[in-house]
């Protein structure tokens, strides 16, 4: 290894150690589960404890039939024979939870003390009484009226004969997610790490020691390194959870596994690699020239890799317009746009290649652009620089 | 070890260095001298190649080249501006710090096992920063600066922060070091400190040279290279010092002595009765002046300055 990448190397050690802690990870986990079983264990309990059968006072029927307001979710008790006022006391005084008027098969009143979670189930019991009853009054058969209720099943194809497969559509939405996770995180760490530095005035003991360009080198490899940590970490902890979901349910994960295309699924992470190194790159120029990230109006600058993210949500109702083909070469956005194509539609061959290329081109033009800003704004404080300044910067040095 | 030729820097409207040349030699401690703004941190940032000269030149010795460059990992910095990783441990700090500029990990560990311990804080090597005294901090910053020998060290203001013993602690380090064969450039305000262990100075004011040299040249270069302490016993008529043309400068101390300063072309018959007809004089004694006075007087008057 020579010098410079031995010194790039020392760097990202270094910022991914610095904010990479496995102890602070694992505790944060454990919290997070700890909490996740205590809020488990208080939802059982309530959901538990609310479990208690309604009882409904049937004041009038309608049209419906008596017999059937046997349910296992209500206790229906007929009191036609009473007065409304007599039933409304025992409603006040906490003997019953409601009062049903059935007017006719098209209107009825609950009286209640207050709104109440069983209404949604009552409101579809009687539904089901008015569904039998309109079934009998037109004379249809109840397996003919199932038969016209049930839907009906749509393949999908694309025309050179192969099948979209659910489970790659889902790997394309991970990937993308997971890059949105990664940009994010980026996002936190190149602000602590560069305007922290340039707050601490540690910037110019190091920026006399080597290159600027090797400094952000480092500094994006090692904090590109953290958003992909935590990445696989939180992939990893779904998978196991996946696992453990197929233990207790069988459900077909194992299936959905087998359907994954490795070929397709190898390109997403090629793709979404070099994204979030282009990301990164960008953030960090852009980070060395705020001063203080509380009041710099750059800081809205940190948000523009979102936007890409957006673009791939409208690539998955219309892949094949104009628009969406361009995007999804187009470096700055062919990240989250091409995945998005590529389980959409049929895609030609060269469209990933030339992707991939011109992103990786445009990581290594970031790159360089953030090393040049970062060697001049890196040492300004108590000033910003300005977008013309940057520019001059990066054509001059 | 360093030639700085005719460098010039600008920033906006002003000129921080203008036209400033000088030389360091191998193996000497050469201190670099002025008021605030004089051009000094501009300077020595030009030669950390932090910033690059609008014109002249900068050119180092060969020992400190590689491959036509300068090689970073043969020059030490204590920068003006300082600054740690709050939140990371000592000993990591330095060992990190040391690798960037070539070291082995494990020898700067080592290094910095003595270092720590000669400064006393070796017992604290696992804590983090930002629990240190900012006295500490700096020695943690004077240690990274010179833990990986460098040929040459530039340590600008080494002595601030610290109290009268640490500085003279660091005083006698960066005297060690010389004596090891490493050249230093310091910048610093502490003139008693400076006058102690600098081999050559140079002042400036406004990016230009004032004057350089041994403290006894730049001594022989002032106006008043001797000075007069005199003692009285009653009243004195101080308006006859500002009236006499034999007398540059006169300075009440607060032991009430008064330190008169002679102007260029004195002559000592002149002067002495000059003082005693201010009054009766109780002592006299000559002195030498001292760095912190050519400071004084070369940046606040540059004439005369009764008080």
């Amino acid at each position: 290894m020579n010098n410079r990448l031995k010194t790039v190397w020392n760097v990202t050690k270094w910022e991914f150690t610095r904010f990479f802690k496995w102890k602070d990870m694992i505790k944060g986990t454990l919290f997070f589960l700890a909490f996740g079983l205590i809020g488990g264990l208080v939802g059982i309990w309530v959901a538990t404890d609310s479990i208690t059968i309604p009882d409904i006072a049937v004041h009038e029927y309608g049209d419906f039939d008596r017999d059937h307001f046997q349910s296992e979710e209500f206790r229906f008790t007929d009191r036609t024979d009473d007065s409304l006022e007599s039933i409304t006391e025992e409603l006040e005084s906490g003997n019953l939870d409601g009062i049903l008027s059935i007017v006719s098969a098209d209107s009825a009143t609950i009286r209640m003390k207050s709104e109440r979670g069983w209404l949604v189930t009552l409101r579809q019991h009687l539904q089901e009484q008015r569904t039998d009853l309109k079934l009998q009054e037109f004379n249809i058969d109840a397996s003919v009226y199932e038969t016209i209720q049930e839907g009906m099943v749509l393949h999908t194809e694309f025309d050179n004969g192969s099948e979209s497969s659910s489970a790659d559509k889902w790997i394309a939405g991970i990937a993308i997610f997971l890059v949105l996770v990664a940009v994010f995180l980026g996002f936190a760490y190149q602000f602590t790490a560069i305007t922290g530095e340039k707050q601490q005035r540690i910037t110019e003991q190091v920026i006399s020691a080597i290159h600027p360009q090797t400094w952000i080198d480092g500094k994006i490899l090692g904090i590109t390194g953290i958003g992909l940590t935590y990445v696989v970490y939180y992939a990893g902890l779904g998978l196991i959870g996946m696992i453990a979901l197929v233990q207790f349910t069988g459900a077909p994960f194992g299936k959905a596994i087998l359907l994954i295309n490795p070929g397709l699924l190898g390109l997403f992470l090629i793709i979404s690699l070099l994204g979030i190194l282009m990301i990164n790159s960008f953030l960090a120029g852009v980070a060395a020239t705020i001063d203080d990230p509380n009041t710099s109006q750059k800081s809205a600058l940190m948000m523009l890799p979102i936007y890409p993210v957006m673009f791939a949500f409208v690539a998955i109702f219309n892949p094949d317009s104009s628009a969406i083909q361009i995007l999804g070469i187009f470096p700055l956005t062919s990240y989250a746009i091409l995945p998005a194509r590529m389980v959409m539609t049929q895609v030609a061959w060269w469209e990933p290649a030339v992707a991939i290329l011109l992103l990786a081109a445009t990581a290594w033009l970031f790159r360089v652009w953030a090393g040049k800003v970062f060697a001049v704004g890196m040492m300004m404080y108590g000033k910003e620089p300005t977008i013309k300044e940057m520019v001059y910067w990066f054509r001059r040095t | 070890m360093l030639r700085f030729e005719n460098v010039v820097k600008k920033f906006a409207k002003v000129k921080a260095v203008d036209d400033l040349s000088f030389e360091i030699k191998k193996g000497e401690i050469f201190a670099l001298l002025g008021p605030n703004g004089a051009g000094k941190t501009s300077s020595v940032r030009m030669i950390m190649q932090i910033m690059e000269p609008d014109s002249g030149s900068i050119t180092f010795d060969p020992s400190v080249m590689n491959r036509g460059k300068v090689n970073r990992s043969k020059l030490g910095y204590l920068p003006e501006e300082r600054g740690l990783y709050q939140d990371a441990p000592i000993m990591k700090t330095l060992v990190y710090l040391s690798t960037l500029r070539g070291s082995d990990p494990a020898d700067a560990e080592q290094k910095a096992t003595v270092w720590l311990d000669r400064f006393g804080i070796l017992d604290r090597k696992s804590e983090k920063i930002s629990t240190l005294s900012k006295g500490n901090q700096q020695k943690v910053q004077f240690i990274a600066s010179i833990l990986h020998e460098p040929d040459f060290a530039i340590l600008d203001e080494p002595f601030s922060g610290f109290d009268p013993i640490n500085q003279e602690l660091i005083s006698d380090i960066i005297r060690e070091l010389r004596d090891k064969g490493m050249t230093i450039l310091l910048s610093a305000h502490q003139m008693q400190l400076v006058e102690n262990i600098a081999d050559r100075i140079l002042m400036i004011n406004h990016g230009r040279e004032l004057m350089s040299g041994t403290l006894d040249d730049i001594r022989k270069k002032t106006i008043s290279d001797k000075k007069l302490v005199v003692t009285y016993s009653g009243d004195v008529k101080n308006e006859l010092f500002q009236q006499s043309s034999q007398i540059k400068n006169s300075i009440l101390t607060p032991a009430g002595d008064w330190e008169i300063y002679f102007s260029e072309n004195y002559s000592l018959n002149a002067v002495l009765k000059i003082l005693t007809d201010a009054g009766s004089v109780n002592n006299l004694k000559t002195s030498d002046v001292n760095l912190h006075e050519i400071f004084i007087e070369s940046f606040t008057n540059g004439g005369r300055n009764h008080e």
